[in-house]
């Protein structure tokens, strides 16, 4: 009897050893970065859906380099501290040949050192913050930064919608206020008055008394930033505080939970982002069918940004024909990719050149509003 | 105008703050213990909120149903998670409540998703104009909601002998134990009221932000804390009262400060300043 279940034993640590050790032999590993769980969960699951689903779709392709992509996906809770571990491992333990962040700027700014030190490339979906890609010539970003989207916003109000004078509510992060930063700095060129300036934390559900505010400043729009979670609230307690002004927002609101908190209140609403859902290109209309089909939801920026991200570093590796990692950077740097959230072209910093999209709620849906591409608004800094 | 419309949205917030407050202080009260998972019941009350009306279109039975549910719930972790370990010194008790908080969240995160949840329709949002003031029903629904339940809640603690056992445990457990009242039965009721209570402040902020998300307790968490340390340790009508200065300066502060200090700092810088120039809380008892 013991020794039934001693082999039994035996066999299923035999299966277990082996199943744990042949796809390792053959694959190419990608590590991954994501907020899975706390407060930024949604964005996590919806940047980790879209890595999977690019894949599963550059495996179904054929792989890189006649091999699997394996994703190595480690949850960061969108905390500084936890990402800096989860680099090393990614880096040391998994030995992944590029590093993927699908994650909030804080924590992509803290693994960006580490895999710059270890001369692994690395490239943030989504994260705004300016001083990422400065850790080194092996961070590059795909997503739009946070000032080229603020200065993009100014241009929409100002100069596309005509509206001068503008209340900005901002949002105290990193993400909010590099926004704001950017949205300041040509208002003046469009014509822009800010007439006042608020600002709210990460927790904040209840705008009542801003509310009451923003209606004895009678703005002709107002910019706010955020995310869906205080925006979604934000904006159904605007207009049913009796605030007509139009609402402008960024990337944050992107995705249809934002228009499901607001209700009939998020109508209208216009953001800055960087998926178009009125696409023409094939890329962005197949990644959109594809994402609703694997995750059940609509797509939205995250999803697309990650989605991209990992497209661009699998066409970079076949390219460079190894997994060598200064090659592998040396072909992301030439990137010309027309992937989901548009053609990418990175600068001599590792910043993304691709327009912003405006897209408006429209029954209940975004749509396609205009594209802003002047480039002299939107160049990102080279340093 | 303005200022009238600040001094509504401040009793609106106070009101808020009030309900899930006074569950925290009974508890501190009757058991010296911290009880920060509170905020996690006041999350479970929303999700179930929200869930129920959702399902049958009434928020009417929304509201009690959570309020039921939750307050079982809170009498399980009374049962399960502090009972066990009374006699452990209070930090004890205080770390036990905190994992239990955590836990909580992560689990609301597992059943209901990471992107919380909403209302199909969500209800009383009908315009109310009031001296010419833009609120919603939700608003009205709320202030004199608080206010109908704290009223039962003192009529309760004040004329009728559950509400005479229970003051009287409070005050001396053991001689409230001599004299034939349940202690145990005492401590039950207290974790279901204040649950309960949690449950429908919950139901109130997911009608007015159309969200009940898994991280909606962080800030109740540490702000009622902060109310019953205002009010005077255990001293319900200190805490009640706390509660709605805090409301209130959190609206001024707002507009007027918000710029220099989040709404957070404003309130703790408040709680400071309090407790600087009066160090037993406002409303102390002796």
């Amino acid at each position: 009897m013991i020794k039934k279940t001693t082999l039994i034993f035996l066999t299923l640590c035999l299966v277990v050893s082996f199943a744990s050790l042949c796809p390792a032999a053959d694959t190419i590993k990608f590590g991954f970065n994501a907020p899975l769980t706390g407060f930024a969960a949604a964005d996590g699951k919806s940047s980790s859906e879209g890595a999977k689903l690019a894949v599963k779709q550059i495996n179904a392709a054929g792989g890189v380099l006649g091999k699997q992509v394996e994703l190595v996906i480690y949850d960061d809770q969108a905390k500084p501290a936890n990402a800096i571990p989860i680099a090393n491992k990614l880096i040391g333990k998994d030995k992944v040949v590029v590093g993927i962040s699908g994650s909030y700027s804080g924590p992509t700014r803290s693994s960006a050192g580490v895999f710059q030190e270890a001369g692994i490339p690395y490239i943030s979906a989504y994260a705004i913050h300016p001083d990422i890609t400065r850790a080194g010539n092996m961070v590059y970003r795909t997503g739009l930064l946070g000032t080229v989207q603020g200065r993009a916003g100014a241009k929409l109000v100002g100069d596309m919608m005509g509206k001068k004078n503008v209340v900005i509510i901002t949002l105290q992060n990193d993400f909010g206020k590099s926004l704001a930063a950017g949205f300041k700095s040509v208002a003046a060129d469009y014509g822009i008055q800010v007439i006042a300036e608020y600002q709210y934390s990460m927790k904040d559900r209840q705008f009542g008394s801003l509310v009451a505010k923003v209606k004895a400043d009678k703005p002709d729009a107002i910019y706010a930033s955020g995310y869906y979670f205080t925006c979604g609230p934000l904006v159904s307690q605007l207009r049913a505080g009796g605030v007509d002004a139009p609402v402008i927002g960024q990337e944050g609101y992107d995705g249809q939970k934002f228009i499901e908190i607001a209700g009939p209140a998020a109508e209208g609403v216009l953001i800055t982002t960087t998926l178009d859902r009125d696409s023409k290109e094939k890329e962005a209309r197949e990644f959109m069918q594809a994402f609703e089909k694997q995750a059940g939801y609509p797509a939205d920026m995250v999803s697309a940004s990650a989605h991209t991200a990992v497209k661009v570093a699998a066409a970079a590796i076949e390219r460079a024909g190894s997994t060598d990692p200064e090659k592998i950077r040396q072909a992301i740097a030439k990137t010309s990719y027309k992937a989901s959230s548009g053609l990418i072209r990175f600068n001599k910093l590792g910043e993304v050149m691709k327009p912003v999209q405006v897209q408006i709620v429209r029954d209940g849906r975004w749509h396609y509003y205009a594209v802003i591409d002047d480039p002299e608004l939107l160049t990102p800094p080279e340093e | 105008m303005l200022f009238l419309e600040l001094l509504i949205q401040g009793l609106i917030y106070g009101c808020m703050y009030a309900i899930i407050a006074v569950g925290l202080t009974l508890v501190y009260g009757l058991l010296r213990i911290l009880h920060v998972a509170h905020a996690g019941l006041f999350t479970l009350g929303a999700y179930l909120g929200v869930i129920v009306t959702n399902a049958t279109g009434s928020l009417g039975l929304a509201i009690p149903v959570s309020a039921m549910c939750v307050g079982l719930v809170g009498m399980a972790i009374y049962r399960l998670c502090y009972q066990p370990i009374l006699s452990k010194p209070p930090y004890v008790a205080l770390i036990a409540s905190i994992g239990l908080f955590i836990a909580m969240e992560e689990i609301f995160r597992l059943i209901f998703g990471p992107y919380g949840l909403t209302y199909t329709q969500v209800p009383l949002q009908s315009p109310l104009s009031l001296l010419g003031m833009s609120l919603r029903m939700v608003d009205i629904f709320i202030v004199f909601g608080s206010v109908a339940m704290l009223g039962l809640l003192s009529w309760l603690a004040q004329k009728t002998r559950i509400g005479i056992a229970w003051r009287a445990t409070v005050d001396d457990p053991q001689m409230a134990g001599s004299f034939g009242i349940s202690v145990q039965n005492v401590r039950y009721l207290n974790f279901f009221i204040g649950s309960a209570l949690a449950a429908v402040a919950g139901i109130f902020i997911s009608l007015l932000s159309n969200l009940a998300e898994p991280t909606m307790g962080g800030v109740p968490s540490y702000k009622a804390l902060a109310i019953i340390v205002l009010g005077g340790l255990g001293n319900v009508t200190g805490t009640l009262i706390a509660a709605v200065i805090l409301g209130v300066v959190e609206a001024y502060g707002t507009i007027y400060v918000g710029n220099l200090l989040d709404r957070d700092a404003i309130a703790f810088a408040f709680l400071i300043l309090v407790l600087m120039l009066k160090p037993q809380g406002l409303f102390s008892r002796k």
